[in-house]
């Protein structure tokens, strides 16, 4: 059965969407368009959408990644203009492509994330301080963060080995932090954690909270920042 | 940064207040000349779930002149935020305060929401009281099934609409507006508004009450204002709007699914039931407008499951030959059809049979009562034998769980009424077990609720049983419901010893109310938020007795709270199913053919309407 791979982002309202509200959302969406999606056999059916890494609710996605089959060929431009008009606000459609259908799934590929968080900083500070707060915390031998298992127990994790960059820099009384994580089903850094981390390790201090983007997914061993088309 | 999307991630469900849904309406602020908005009071999974609220949403933007928003009760994690940082309730289209809008609409669904109304008015910096609000205020409206007795919420409400609100919505706006470029004052348009038929204005009215303390008149202090408001119904429910584009909530609401209302009304007479009273009489849609309707919902909303709604829909004349069309025409597209609720009897295992080719969840059915003989006193149709050949025909078409509906409390009930519910429920099992139910799978849930008389039922004038009566019947009932594969549920009855005073409760109410939200109850429709101590406590502070109100026994002389407010069924019906009820005997249906002369057709200038009938 043919399969698109679709860019969208997750921005305005329906960055509070859900996980399972997110496929509810694109299955509706994809019914209001006329797509005939397939949908998995046996005792409770579902529709063939898969995404490839689930983002944090409230977490702004600039560029994510679905992979959705349809029982019957439809030209990818028709696709996309269908699908782009039964979104609702706040899922924009980037691009759809028919892929091969033997490609790996999404969530077997994607393997690093980029972020960014955007807060406004309750002190005035130096960017000279704020570059060896960063230097200092990235020096540490391990970064441990509270986790907990699914049977609720509270144990230390070392999120260090799943940072593969992190900068920050400050704009007037905006902090910035950027970095590239760990996603996948093979270890997964939440940014929030890494965040949580780095403002405990440094001290520093913002009004409010951080305003938190995705901005691409990455497959595994490619260098050149390809994405997952 | 903006404040709402500072506190969204500190929240649970933020997907609750972020707006944007599919088919929201967001018209120009600054060019519609009226702003409505229409309050759920709880939470947005559940109001999302009403279809008035569709309707009516529809209605309003579909006028050039006025927008109608939406605004739910934020959860208390919510609520406490938007405190904490100066943010005022906002709807969900504009995010505009609630107060910046020139009317705010309620619905009130059921008594022990109304905490949520005081809550949420409070969260919009909108003063409780209706005289305490100036003209700088919306205008604050209520309709749904509890307008048919305001008393307890007249304090607060500038505006009741009785009845229908597709029906009247259009001519109060008219009436808003007219006042509005006429510069009158509020006070003035609610004094145009109560000439309108269906609209009560409580302020407009003055109470009085006999030395003892019982109520005795409501009489209007200006002239012109009716006595007696009568309820207003469409007359036309085929030809009425029926929202065909509705709002599509994205996170998970509790009714997730297209609407398709086939019918109003229900005429099989439950004494207890106030629903079967005032949105009588029964109208039914056609099949080719439920079919059209059906095919415009599939392609504007997305969903995968249609629910044919109605207070019966196994009533509906045509049910099968539609659940057919519509099973014909969209199951290709994975479409569902499903039933709200099912009448214990064999069509109804036929019609499910029909719909659930699926999925093969539980089945639902509603005996009410434990023997024949309290059946035939609240006048529910069913007979052991219906129930015994629907759940016997459930478990043979391969349902594994069935749910039985009992109310415990009514008027008349014996120890005998109480071990009815007990041996039906085993009776029921047993049946499972004999139709080859395997034992692990095989689940009969008891759920067991409390009689609370409402206001327009033959059951008015009779006193809820006391709390502690109800409290050991439940005990009673858990203690012999516990064979392998039955489960017993019950409501609190502390609860619905509440919900009882205010069902039948006074303006005086009004007081209780105010202490109430003033001591933190709030979501009181919800177990784990209803606290019997505050609003003892706050009964306790008004100085009223709730037991006055709720476990009281009138005449059918006395005069009533409500007797202003005029549901179209005469009081002389109600006293007459009140005396059949006492002497068990039965009424029909006015289905049937024969008019049981409740007296509303004439009163109302309308008639039944059964499609197909015109054949």
């Amino acid at each position: 059965m043919p399969r698109y791979r679709v860019m969208y982002a997750k921005e305005g309202p329906a960055r509070y969407l859900s996980h399972l509200d997110l496929i509810r959302t694109f299955d509706r969406a994809a019914r209001r368009a006329g797509l005939p999606v397939a949908f998995s056999q046996g005792f409770n059916p579902h529709p063939k959408l898969f995404f490839a890494a689930p983002l944090a609710v409230g977490t702004i996605g600039d560029a994510e990644f679905a992979d959705m089959e349809l029982t019957g060929d439809v030209p990818a431009g028709i696709v996309a203009k269908a699908l782009s008009d039964a979104m609702p606000e706040g899922l924009r459609l980037i691009e759809i492509r028919l892929v091969p259908d033997n490609l790996p799934a999404l969530m077997a590929v994607v393997d690093r994330a980029a972020y960014s968080a955007r807060a406004v900083l309750d002190d005035s500070l130096e960017r000279e301080t704020l570059e060896k707060a960063a230097a200092d915390f990235l020096a540490m031998p391990e970064i441990l963060v509270e986790r907990r298992s699914k049977t609720g127990e509270k144990r230390m994790f070392d999120i260090k080995p799943g940072i593969f960059a992190m900068s920050a820099w400050i704009n007037n009384d905006i902090i910035v932090l950027l970095a590239e994580l760990k996603t996948g089903s093979s270890g997964n850094i939440r940014f929030e954690e890494l965040i949580a981390a780095f403002m405990k390790c440094s001290g520093l201090r913002v009004r409010g909270n951080f305003e938190m983007r995705r901005k691409a997914l990455y497959p595994n061993g490619k260098k050149d920042q390809e994405m997952l088309w | 940064m903006d404040l709402l999307q500072q506190i969204l991630p500190l929240v649970k469900k933020p997907a609750r207040y972020a707006g944007g849904e599919w088919n929201a309406v967001h018209k120009d602020w600054e060019k519609t000349e009226l702003k409505t908005v229409f309050a759920f009071p709880d939470v947005y999974e559940v109001g999302m779930s009403y279809l008035g609220m569709q309707i009516l949403y529809n209605i309003v933007n579909s006028r050039p002149d006025a927008l109608m928003e939406r605004v739910f009760t934020p959860w208390p994690d919510m609520a406490e935020k938007m405190r904490e940082n100066g943010l005022s309730l906002f709807a969900l289209e504009s995010l505009r305060p609630v107060k910046d809008f020139d009317i705010l609409a309620f619905t009130l669904q059921y008594e022990m929401s109304f905490s949520n109304i005081l809550y949420m008015l409070d969260l919009a910096g909108i003063p409780l009281r209706s005289e305490q609000r100036k003209e700088e205020y919306p205008l604050v409206i209520a309709g749904g099934p509890c307008a048919f007795n305001p008393e307890p919420m007249a304090d607060f409400i500038d505006i009741f609409v009785i009845g229908e609100g597709e029906e009247v919505i259009s001519e109060l706006l008219d009436v808003v507006l007219a006042g509005r470029r006429k510069m009158l004052a509020k006070e003035e348009i609610m004094y145009e508004a109560a000439k309108i038929a269906g609209i009560y204005v409580p302020a407009l009215y003055q109470v009085f009450y006999r030395e003892d303390g019982a109520f005795q008149e409501i009489r209007p202090v200006r002239a012109e204002v009716p006595g007696k408001v009568t309820k207003r119904v469409v007359k036309d429910f085929d030809g009425t709007p029926f929202p065909v584009k509705p709002v599509v909530p994205a996170t998970e609401a509790v009714h997730d699914r297209m609407m398709i209302e086939v019918l109003r009304g229900c005429t099989r007479g439950c004494r207890f039931c106030q629903a079967g009273m005032i949105y009588r009489p029964v109208r039914e849609k056609k099949p080719e407008t439920v079919l059209r309707q059906t095919a415009e919902l599939v392609k504007n909303t997305g969903y995968d499951e249609i629910s044919l709604t109605s207070l019966s829909t196994s009533d509906y004349s045509p049910v099968l030959e539609v659940i057919r069309a519509i099973v014909d025409e969209h199951s290709g597209r994975g479409i569902n059809v499903s039933l709200p609720s099912l009448r214990a009897d064999h069509f109804s295992v036929e019609l499910a049979k029909e719909v659930q080719r699926v999925r093969r969840s539980s089945l639902t059915f509603a005996p009410e009562a434990g023997t024949q003989r309290l059946r035939d006193v609240i006048n529910k149709g069913i007979t052991e034998n219906d129930l015994m050949e629907a759940a016997g025909a459930a478990f043979r078409e391969g349902w594994h769980a069935v749910k039985l509906y009992f109310m415990i409390g009514l008027p008349t009930e014996t120890d005998e009424d109480l071990e009815g519910i007990v041996r039906l429920a085993r009776e029921v099992l047993a049946l499972g077990r004999k139709n080859g139910v395997s034992r692990g799978r095989l689940k009969v849930t008891v759920s067991v609720s409390s009689f609370v008389p409402k206001a327009h039922t033959a059951f008015q004038w009779e006193p809820q049983a006391p709390n502690e009566s109800l409290k050991r019947k439940q005990d009673d009932l858990s203690s012999k419901i516990r064979d392998r594969g039955l489960t017993l549920n019950y409501h609190d009855a502390n609860l619905s010893f509440v919900e009882a005073a205010f069902a039948r409760g006074d303006r005086r109410l009004g007081t209780v109310l105010v202490k109430a939200f003033e001591l933190g109850c709030r979501f009181d429709g919800w177990s784990e938020y209803f606290s019997i101590k505050l609003w003892l406590e706050a009964f306790r502070l008004a100085g009223i007795d709730p037991k006055w109100y709720a476990n009281r026994g009138y005449n059918y002389e006395d005069p009533l709270p409500w007797d202003h407010i005029d549901s179209g069924v005469s009081k002389q019906y109600l006293i007459l199913e009140h005396k059949r009820a006492k002497e068990g005997i039965v009424t029909v249906d006015c289905r049937t053919g024969f008019c049981p002369g409740c007296g509303l057709c004439p009163a109302l200038e309308i008639e039944p309407y059964y499609a197909g009938s015109e054949n």
